[in-house]
């Protein structure tokens, strides 16, 4: 028996505040006539259970579940070793990848409430069957990247916590895939969001913490770039858990889901925008905290150096309180991330997607999602050092992100998809632009790591 | 019967099993690996490439025949017609003249273009009752024209197609729908002549429960969902419509050209429909209920003035009251014509001149009763078993059902202050009250 979920939104990085905004009950969008969401009040406690406000919109606004978005284990992680790495050298780098955020994710929506299709189902629609499967495989990889990092999150903060990981992952992945599978995940969901709140004391740290804001400031708007390997990798590591992949197939996926139609097309997009933004001021916040506290530190050695940076806030509890976010934002992620990557392959493939549904009838859907997290949770246990493993899982984001927005691109640009809404091409020099250069990083990347093995490097 | 023996039997219906998927997959062409395929001439030349296959989706005929080719002739697109074809094998197609009377091709009414529109596209597999993906599709030549058979919906298939060329052309008939059994979509396709629109598919789409319909429109994209909704009889759309997610629901009404959703909502049942309509927004609501016969609306009004959750925010209008003067005989007429709403009337209520209650006479006791009897009298003597069972509007759900509990009724009859009903409320209606959610969650659930 299962019972309809909301899941929340946050539960990834960079999530948008695209899906999220029609669980608003106070952006104003209640107000607008043809907003895509019904006035909030007792139209909302609906027969069959709350279906609009979401337990995440119940605790908080959406601007908070944006905010969740950057704080899973990968994120944080990433954030964390560009802080005490590069200490404020990777900001204005952030501040590129948050305009290509904010273009990639609008492009996302504008596809889902034009079309009413997901982008598996249009990838599949428009594209070649050889070149759907690439989009697919490099989604499920990526994915599966994003599952190991979350179970290396959860194995983390128990080590914290001084619980061993091998101990505390296998039952977590079986916990979560039954939570989810046998429908009492919305309130699990409910518990891990509250949990996940303990990041919030980042924004706190970071002006507790008394950084340099003279050098915030010059590092923000004025280019720096190293040339060096390490500053490459946390590069595409930074894009990959900031632009990563599954973000555009949800985005769009929570678009078609609430129905809205191109007129609401200016609301989704405010949302998008603003969702991406925020999510991207967080990200922002963590590096400058971090590097605050252990900035110069050379790579994060351990996610109990991580915590460090929330000193200013929680003094001895720095350490429990980061354990705590850590468990709950990644088992967040832990079960939306299989999901949608499920729901995304399901889609294209034209199979039954629904959790609801025995593995017989719908053996590819279920399929997919158990086997990522069993592959998740295996190769988080492997004794790899957990931040070079969740570090490393977002490098590989990065690499795949490119070709991610390939697809998206191409389907923007078409007008027998968007018709009127097609990129114009002002707006399409500025994508390709972008998608060029999340590109060409990439590529520097795999040219120095080809080179490193063959001993030019 | 020896081992041997049955063994030898084994082995003869595997040989059997195995010459009759040979028999099959020789007999049909695979549309997708005929794409891309030569075209050659009489003389074996190669003079073109197959880009895509025309056929008349939307026709009289049960199987779709195929009405020409899209080739492409060095950097030219060109159409030619089907009857330019000598041969169509896996792969390879062959021409009956030397000459090319090549044009370009416009659609005729009813034509889709299959690689483009059908293959990878949703549809209906009736017999299944799912949405599924077209992975390839089955053409048999016949002595005088190809037609598209099947449809192939298995994911082995979709790896034969990733795999070379060779693997391409070769059908693997696995899980074929027969082409009688789908429902597809061309989107882009015009509908041929009006008489011939009811194809056997769709007329065996009206044979599908509502509930599975429902399911299907939940699964459909949003041209496919609105398209099959204009194929099917309103009454019957209607009906499925009562069984789908609340959320589901709405933004079907809400993505559907209002003039169809108005008359949607008015086939619906009116709780059902008053429901519906509370999930929309204001304008919205307005748009659909200027769309209706204006007495549905008002009624329908009525019904949305009271809050979700409470006894008159679940009941339905009384389509049908009864007088005390009538006689039993009159009262079963009207109830004859009153066939539509056959699912919302299990007890007829008796109303005085001024519109109070008297009484609610259950279907049951109307069949039994004479057909000259009096319904005042009916009415008197059901009294003696205890009062009809009602309830105030404002009290809650969860109340009333404890009532019908109680009462071991069928419905509730919802009066106000006054004593006058103002609608019934349905057992139905209190199961879905009564039950936690017991629907297919589909991932969407998640985004929520």
């Amino acid at each position: 028996m299962t019972r309809d979920l909301d899941t929340t939104r946050a539960a990834s990085p960079g999530a948008t505040a695209a899906t999220i905004g029609a669980t608003n009950t106070g952006s104003g969008a209640a107000t607008e006539p043809t907003a895509a969401t019904p006035a909030a009040g007792p139209a909302l406690a609906r027969r069959r259970g709350l279906r609009r406000l979401s337990a995440v919109a119940m605790v908080a606004g959406p601007g908070l579940v944006a905010a969740n978005a950057g704080n899973d284990a990968a994120g944080i992680a990433t954030y964390a070793g560009a802080g005490s790495q590069f200490t404020y050298g990777t900001l204005f780098f952030m501040v590129l990848v948050t305009i290509a955020l904010v273009m990639v994710q609008e492009m996302a929506v504008r596809l889902g409430a034009h079309t009413g299709k997901g982008l598996g189902a249009l990838i599949r629609e428009q594209f070649s069957l050889r070149l759907t499967a690439l989009a697919v495989f490099c989604l499920l990889l990526a994915n599966t990247g994003l599952v190991v990092s979350e179970f290396a999150g959860i194995g983390a903060a128990f080590e914290l916590l001084g619980v061993p990981k091998w101990a505390v992952i296998p039952p977590a992945a079986i916990l979560l895939w039954s939570l989810v599978l046998f429908g009492s995940y919305r309130w699990a969901e409910r518990i891990f969001l509250v949990m996940s709140l303990a990041f919030f004391a980042y924004p706190l740290a970071m002006i507790l913490g008394h950084p340099h804001w003279g050098q915030v400031g010059r590092h923000l708007v004025v280019p720096h770039f190293e040339p060096s390997k390490d500053f490459v990798l946390l590069a595409v590591a930074l894009i990959g858990t900031t632009v990563s992949p599954y973000m555009q197939f949800y985005a769009a996926a929570g678009v078609v889901d609430r129905g809205a139609k191109p007129e609401d097309y200016k609301l989704i997009r405010a949302d998008a925008v603003l969702g991406a933004v925020f999510a991207c001021v967080i990200s922002l916040t963590i590096i400058i905290a971090t590097a605050a506290a252990i900035g110069g530190s050379g790579p994060l050695q351990s996610a109990a150096q991580a915590a460090e940076a929330l000193k200013p806030v929680a003094g001895q509890g720095a350490e429990l309180l980061f354990a705590f976010g850590l468990i709950g934002a990644s088992a967040l992620a832990g079960a939306v991330v299989p999901l949608s990557a499920s729901y995304a392959v399901g889609e294209a493939a034209g199979v039954e997607r629904s959790v609801s549904r025995s593995f017989r009838d719908a053996p590819l859907f279920l399929g997919l999602f158990t086997a990522q997290i069993a592959l998740g949770a295996l190769v988080a246990l492997t004794p790899v050092d957990v931040i070079q493993l969740l570090i490393g899982t977002q490098v590989l984001q990065g690499l795949i992100s490119p070709i991610v927005l390939v697809y998206l691109l191409v389907l923007t640009n078409r007008r027998s998809v968007l018709g009127a809404a097609a990129n114009g091409p002002r707006y399409r020099i500025a994508v390709t632009t972008v998608v060029v250069g999340v590109a060409a990083m990439s590529t520097i990347l795999l040219v120095q790591t080809i080179l490193g093995w063959i001993g030019l490097g | 019967m020896s081992t041997t023996a049955r063994l030898r039997d084994r082995k003869a219906g595997a040989e059997r099993r195995v010459s009759a998927t040979r028999t099959v997959r020789t007999s049909l062409v695979s549309l997708a690996g005929l794409v891309g395929g030569p075209v050659g001439n009489q003389a074996g030349q190669e003079v073109g490439r197959v880009v895509d296959v025309v056929a008349r989706l939307y026709g009289p005929d049960h199987y779709p025949p195929v009405t020409g080719l899209i080739i492409r002739i060095g950097r030219r697109r060109a159409f030619l017609p089907a009857d330019h074809i000598e041969s169509l094998h896996a792969g390879r197609v062959r021409l009956r003249t030397a000459r090319l009377d090549l044009r370009d091709f416009t659609r005729r009414p009813g034509e889709v273009l299959l690689a483009r529109d059908v293959m990878d596209h949703q549809l209906v597999d009736v017999d299944g009752i799912q949405v599924t993906r077209a992975a390839d599709l089955y053409l048999a030549p016949l002595a005088d024209r190809t037609v598209l058979v099947g449809v192939d919906v298995s994911l082995p298939t979709l790896l034969r197609r990733l795999g070379p060329r060779r693997w391409q052309v070769r059908p693997t008939p696995e899980r074929v729908l027969d082409w009688q059994a789908v429902a597809p979509f061309g989107e882009q396709a015009t509908h041929g002549p009006a008489e011939v629109r009811l194809r056997a598919s769709r007329s065996a789409l009206h044979r599908l429960r509502p509930a599975d319909l429902a399911d299907i429109l939940e699964d459909l994209g949003r041209t496919e969902r609105q398209q099959l909704l204009g194929w099917l009889e309103p009454e019957h759309a209607a009906d499925a419509l009562e069984e789908m997610e609340p959320g589901e629901l709405e933004n079907l009404l809400r993505e559907a050209p209002p003039e169809h959703a108005a008359r949607l909502v008015d086939e619906m049942e009116p709780d059902e429909a008053a429901e519906a309509l509370r999930d929309l927004t204001a304008g919205e609501r307005e748009r659909l209920l200027q769309g209706m016969p204006s007495a549905e609306a008002a009624e329908l009004r009525s019904l949305l003035a009271h809050r979700e959750g409470t006894a008159g925010g679940a009941m339905t209008t009384l389509p049908l009251t009864a007088r005390p003067e009538q006689t039993v005989a009159q009262v079963r007429a009207e109830l004859a014509a009153q066939a539509e709403h056959r699912g919302d009337i299990p007890a007829v209520a008796v109303l005085d001149g001024e519109g109070r209650l008297l009484g609610d006479i259950a279907l049951f006791d109307l069949a039994v009763a004479e057909d000259t009897a009096l319904v005042a009298d009916l009415s008197e003597w059901l009294a003696q078993f205890g009062p009809p069972v009602t309830v105030h509007p404002e009290i809650r759900l969860a109340e009333a059902a404890d009532h019908l509990v109680a009462a071991r009724a069928t419905s509730l009859l919802v009066v106000d202050d006054t004593g006058r009903p103002l609608g019934r409320i349905l057992a139905d209606d209190i199961l879905d009250a009564l039950l936690p959610e017991r629907g297919r969650l589909h991932f969407r659930r998640l985004l929520k």
